[in-house]
């Protein structure tokens, strides 16, 4: 049935080849219209709002970069409530909705931190953020033309990261170990995802490399533990034994595929992403070869914190080299010989970070393919 | 199945279409299960490989129907709960909240009365089961007494279930690694995990239930005609709240395999439920006005989901075609199982 499969995989492509060719013609009529940096700082405030607008506290990823959310509020000698939580459900006309509800509730007095849901609806939310005279930070989405140093102060940063890089290290980590040859298969995320794109892209890289190796199949996951768990076992019955090491997109996959091994009585080496911390005490165990550490907490605390003293006037982000405005977020890479020490240092005792370091841990301006 | 004889034809012919439909979603199980091994048959004979069909098959083979069974042991358990309920002509869509609950307040119970079944900790899972059906139970009252519409009240129960999850647990997720709870996924009889038996053994009991108790006679007649149960004497709201009820126990036994299987408690315990066993439900060809089915056609109904689930992997159709093959597939079921002369209107 390859060829079935093949032509599909073609099409896929040449369809999002042509979806983004599109996008780009319309965002980029709207840059025509962009606005210019402004010369003078934009208005502060004394006590804006702080807010956190994301998907939904369900995903332990995204739980993670509230608590730092709120964590950055408490270190603020506010309680964590202060936090205002605008929680979208995975919908970007709701994102928008309620960033334009609380800019009217607090005439502008606000200090937003956002992941917009998906990488067009970025643009509308910092447009309406901007003319309220608000201050917003962005974490992960945004299309490729959008630039804080096009708004003046008012659009302070953006946060990404981009996982092609680490998720070809833990490949490489995992290919070693299988001895550079045998086949792997992959366990992505949700298909049109960007993180689920650039980590099979990033195993495609390493596999460059072993020429020995076999990718036999890679299949969506969903980023979902039950139905890792039930491709997993599928890809047992069509492969067998020719599976000899298996690539997740992250940390929830890898439990299931896990499951899915234990119930064969199989034990065959697997890496994953995300760092969480179950993910980590079994790589200190050794059933994961490695996992990677983006520190959620950290991102969520800096974004909300960056909005918030570019909002109060602590800095003026205009006056800001490029790589403080648009940038890559930590990586921590999980083996077993370190993932007892990165457990203690990391998940045990959450650190009591400097949130006002907001550069030292990043990762370096964000690049453009 | 259940008694049609009063509905068909004696002499109507061999493929009458009470038959067909009686019959359509087996002989499905039976084409899906020969037409997966025949794709590997001829992806074999177009590399050259030596291929006898069905003996060397891959997807025909006992380890992979367990591989099966696996994946459908809980959705059954969740798929015979609504089963219950869409034979009253009612729909009940809380089971994701529901199944979050029950998963999570399991898992508390489970670690906190000792973390193993050879301790008090086993007082978990009837724990469990009560919390279902307590579940269940509200969700009746407020279809019944509020007389909201049933996929409304349960719909909105189920958001209730999945943020009550969500408070207890704070978006943390619970492992429950107990080796003895876990035999459900590691442990074997004749070839098929305990959870296989567990869910066959409840199956049975589901059956028993529809077809020997007054109970189970009674959603048939409320989804046959409800005024006319109702004029017979019959305590309609009873019978739906009791029916609700025991999807909800149903719902619980199925988060118990969920936890099972991949030995974690969490809010997304529940995740994707809600489609596969509505679909599995109809697939099975029991309808959605109620009156016609059973628990037999949903196991059918959850077989037919997760060997295409499995087969479309094992023959390497990427994963986001089943969607639509079972999108297609509940169309099919409901137009063959739908009676279009006798219905006028459709709302």
């Amino acid at each position: 049935m390859s060829f079935i499969k093949n032509f599909i995989e073609q099409e896929t492509v040449s369809r999002r080849n042509f979806l983004l060719a599109s996008a780009y013609g319309i965002s980029g009529a709207a840059a025509m219209r962009m606005f210019g940096p402004s010369p003078v700082q934009a208005a502060t405030f004394a006590d804006p709002t702080i807010a956190w607008s994301y998907r939904n506290r369900t995903n332990p990823y995204w739980n993670e970069i509230v608590s730092g959310g709120e964590a950055f509020v408490e270190s603020l000698g506010k309680p964590k409530e202060f936090l205002t939580h605008l929680i979208n459900e995975g919908s970007s006309e709701k994102s928008l909705a309620d960033v334009k509800a609380l800019l009217a509730k607090t005439n502008g007095e606000l200090a937003l931190a956002i992941d917009t849901n998906d990488a067009p609806n970025a643009r509308p939310v910092v447009e309406a953020c901007v003319e309220a005279g608000a201050y917003v930070s962005t974490l992960w989405n945004k299309t490729d033309d959008l630039h804080p140093w096009d708004f003046g102060d008012n659009y302070v940063s953006h946060m990404s990261w981009s996982d092609e890089g680490p998720a070809e290290r833990t490949a490489r980590i995992l290919l070693d170990a299988i001895g550079g040859k045998g086949g792997v298969v992959h366990l992505g995320g949700i298909a049109s995802n960007n993180p689920a794109i650039e980590r099979l892209d990033g195993l495609k890289n390493a596999l460059k490399d072993y020429p020995d190796v076999e990718l036999l199949d890679a299949q969506p996951a969903d980023w979902d533990t039950q139905k890792a768990a039930q491709i997993m076992a599928s890809f047992i019955t069509r492969y067998g034994d020719e599976i000899t090491g298996v690539h997740c997109a992250n940390d929830t996959i890898g439990y299931g595929v896990l499951e899915a091994l234990r119930a064969e009585g199989m034990d065959i080496p697997i890496v994953t992403y995300d760092g969480n911390p179950q993910a980590v005490d079994l790589v200190a165990e050794g059933k994961i070869l490695a996992t990677v550490f983006t520190n959620p907490h950290w991102g969520g605390g800096i974004t909300a914190s960056l909005a918030y003293h570019a909002a109060v006037g602590h800095f003026k982000p205009s006056d800001e080299p490029h790589e403080h405005r648009e940038f890559y977020g930590p990586t921590i890479f999980i083996t077993p010989d370190d993932a007892r020490e990165f457990k203690a240092n990391y998940l045990d005792n959450v650190p009591t970070y400097d949130w006002q370091d907001f550069w030292g841990p990043s990762n370096g301006q964000i690049m453009y393919k | 199945m259940t008694d049609m004889s009063a509905q068909t034809e004696p002499l109507g012919g061999l493929l009458t279409r009470d038959r067909i439909v009686k019959w359509a979603p087996i002989l499905v199980l039976v084409a899906l299960v020969l037409l997966f091994p025949f794709f590997e048959f001829l992806e074999d004979l177009l590399e050259g490989k030596d291929h006898f069909y069905l003996l060397d098959s891959r997807f025909f083979s006992i380890r992979n129907a367990a591989r099966i069974g696996i994946a459908a042991a809980p959705a059954l358990m969740v798929a015979v709960g609504v089963t219950f309920i869409i034979i009253m002509g009612s729909i009940d869509l809380s089971m994701e909240g529901t199944i979050s609950v029950c998963a999570v307040l399991f898992a508390f119970a489970f670690l906190g009365w000792g973390g193993t079944l050879a301790s008090w900790a086993w007082l978990a899972i009837p724990t469990a089961l009560l919390v279902g059906a307590l579940l269940g139970f509200v969700n009746g009252l407020i279809h019944v007494r509020l007389k909201i519409p049933s996929f409304m009240a349960s719909l909105a129960m189920g958001f209730v279930g999945t943020g009550f999850a969500l408070v207890l647990t704070g978006g943390d997720r619970l492992r429950v690694e107990d080796e003895l709870f876990r035999s459900l996924l590691t442990e074997r009889w004749l070839n098929f995990p305990i959870m296989c038996h567990v869910a066959l053994a409840f199956l049975l009991l589901a059956w028993f239930i529809q077809s020997h108790t007054a109970l189970g006679r009674n959603f048939y007649a409320v989804g046959g005609g409800e005024q006319l149960a109702q004029s017979s004497g019959l305590n309609v709201a009873r019978v739906r709240v009791m029916g609700f009820t025991l999807a909800g126990i149903f719902f619980a036994v199925g988060a118990l395999l969920a936890v099972g299987r991949i030995g974690i408690a969490e809010t997304a315990t529940g995740n994707n439920f809600m489609f596969v066993s509505i679909t599995a439900v109809v697939v099975g060809g029991t309808a959605l006005w109620g009156g016609i089915g059973g628990v037999w056609n949903t196991l059918v109904g959850v077989l037919i989901v997760n060997v295409i689930n499995n087969g479309m992997v094992v023959i390497g159709l990427p994963s986001y075609v089943q969607d639509g093959v079972l999108g297609t597939l509940v169309i099919l079921a409901v137009a063959l199982s739908t009676n279009r002369k006798s219905v006028t209107f459709v709302k």
